[in-house]
């Protein structure tokens, strides 16, 4: 059976969240908002923040593209709901391809367990059979460049060290879709470098990159589409040539 | 969710709709259950990492308790210790099973935020890594089961069949508490402690330190609306030679069909807002 092509559909996407602050997440101020008859707290209900309303978006194999915006605009957002994580409260997301989300370095990275220990981890949640790990065990550890280190604890390792780990865990698996929170500059010099490449190969690999990130000179290098979010409101995709254009906008 | 290479996502609503995605998340977190097994195991050795026993200590620390208990209270009470010391030995271990596993099920979801946060993982797959890594435990714990059985001859007439029927009546029941606890606890900070209370509360007024057969018949209801009791004497009698209550099963399914709706119905609910409780 032939899996249908790679591509990335949503259509009028809308994501709130509610806010629980730490007042609402005691049982005391719950109930004693509901005997007060809500006097306590706002007047019911919860506070809302639209974090992306009514997103549309076509992707389709090929397309590599940069989400640009300020702090808080949705871009991170925009990517958990692609990854599958949060749930439209409007809409549809539908992504075909596997997916793999490079959103944060230290998913499922246990301090206390060996560096072998964690890459075997990462491996299992990112859908690897413990075959396939073993497969591919040599040539992750021969990437991380850590040596005789990853049969130590990674707590015994320097913040590069963890980063180099990290990121040679979190990109052995092969994806349609890959999906990145900013750039993930780690490592010394050396590394950044065969960082780069190898990053540069994971995405001619993947059909469809989705790249969040605030520099300019790294989303002209990887991307061929632009984004722009602002407050959670998307502009239209265009091409990065009109990068400038869209800035300054 | 979905497979591997296909997720759809959307805004749609309704009560019949939120029910069939909760059993998509519960059927996939089954075809995955390897994974929440790996995650139950790595649990297990981690922490029990860079000490000499590894997880044996799971089984000293518990035979140490076992016999103290046993030899002390045995005392006390002035009961025979051939009958005493099997009885706390099973006692304890089956009903620490269902007190952790109840207890550790208030971080089931906290623990799981990162994940949850990034990846389309089965909810149900963490609830199932939490019963695992207790059941795992629980194996450890059997070492001191069989230890005693064997030492003091009830291994002969224990009526094994009948333990594990027990055995699977308290996972089924044990396994809807500890999820309604992750979801409530992943909403409410609070529940943690209230569950912790309530365990121990469980703990003085079931019959794990002290023979059932002391209560009067006018107390007896004690007994009979304690859902730790039954739980406790579907794997405990069987194992001593006794036979279980027919009523002891009736209330443990019925217990297990109520919790289940009911925990089930919760989680179509919150689903969609688990992961911004945490």
């Amino acid at each position: 059976m032939k899996a249908p092509p790679v591509s990335i559909s949503c259509q009028g996407l809308t994501l709130r969240f509610p806010v629980y602050g730490v007042d609402a997440k005691s049982l005391k101020k719950h109930l004693a908002k509901i005997t007060v008859g809500g006097r306590l707290g706002r007047s019911h209900g919860t506070t809302e923040v639209t974090a992306i309303s009514n997103l549309n978006l076509e992707l389709k194999a090929g397309d590599r593209l940069g989400l640009v915006g300020h702090n808080g605009s949705g871009k991170t957002t925009l990517l958990r709901a692609l990854s599958g994580a949060y749930e439209p409260d409007e809409g549809a997301i539908e992504v075909q391809g596997h997916i793999s989300a490079l959103l944060d370095l230290s998913l499922g990275i246990d301090p206390s367990a060996t560096g072998m220990d964690n890459i075997r981890l990462r491996g299992r949640i990112a859908g690897l059979s413990s075959k396939e790990i073993d497969e591919r065990l040599p040539e992750i550890a021969e990437f991380s460049g850590l040596g005789p280190f990853l049969e130590m604890p990674v707590k015994t390792y320097s913040a590069g060290m963890q980063a180099r780990l990290a990121f040679a865990a979190a990109t052995a698996v092969e994806a349609d879709v890959l999906l990145m929170d900013e750039w993930i500059a780690v490592g010394d010099a050396d590394f950044q470098k065969i960082a780069h490449k190898r990053l540069l190969k994971l995405v001619e690999r993947a059909g469809i990159l989705v790249l969040a990130s605030h520099d300019v000179e790294l989303l002209r290098l990887y991307c061929n589409k632009v984004m722009r979010l602002e407050g959670g409101v998307a502009s239209e995709v265009t091409p990065i040539k009109n990068l400038d254009a869209l800035l300054a906008a | 969710m979905d497979t591997a290479t296909h997720m759809l996502r959307t805004g749609r609503r309704g009560p019949l709709f939120e029910v069939q995605m909760a059993l998509r998340d519960l059927r996939s977190s089954a075809q995955r259950i390897d994974l929440a097994w790996s995650l139950a195991w790595h649990d297990v050795v981690s922490r029990y990492r860079g000490s000499i026993l590894g997880p044996l200590w799971i089984t000293l620390s518990m035979g140490v308790m076992v016999l103290g208990i046993g030899l002390l209270w045995g005392e006390l009470f002035g009961v025979e210790l051939r009958t005493f010391i099997p009885f706390v030995a099973l006692g304890i271990v089956f009903f620490g099973t269902v007190t952790t596993t109840i207890n550790e099920g208030c971080d089931t979801f906290v623990q799981a935020a990162g994940m949850l946060s990034q990846t389309a993982l089965p909810m149900f797959t963490f609830v199932w890594r939490t019963v695992l890594r207790n059941l795992i435990n629980l194996g450890h714990h059997l070492v001191i089961v069989l230890a005693v059985l064997a030492y003091f001859g009830i291994w002969r007439t224990a009526n094994y069949p009948v333990a594990l029927l027990g055995l699977v009546f308290l996972v089924i029941n044990v396994a809807w508490i500890s999820m309604l606890v992750a979801i409530i606890s992943a909403r409410f900070r609070d529940i943690p402690q209230i569950v912790q209370s309530v365990t121990q509360a469980a703990a003085i007024m079931t019959p794990v330190f002290w023979l059932p057969d002391r209560i009067s018949a006018r107390h007896r209801v004690i007994l009979d609306l304690n859902p730790f009791y039954h739980l406790l004497e579907a794997v405990r009698a069987p194992l001593l030679g006794r036979g279980v209550a027919p009523h002891t099963y009736l209330f443990l399914a019925g217990l297990a069909v109520v919790g289940w709706a009911l925990t089930f119905g919760l989680f179509a609910n919150t689903r969609r807002r688990i992961v911004h409780y945490l």
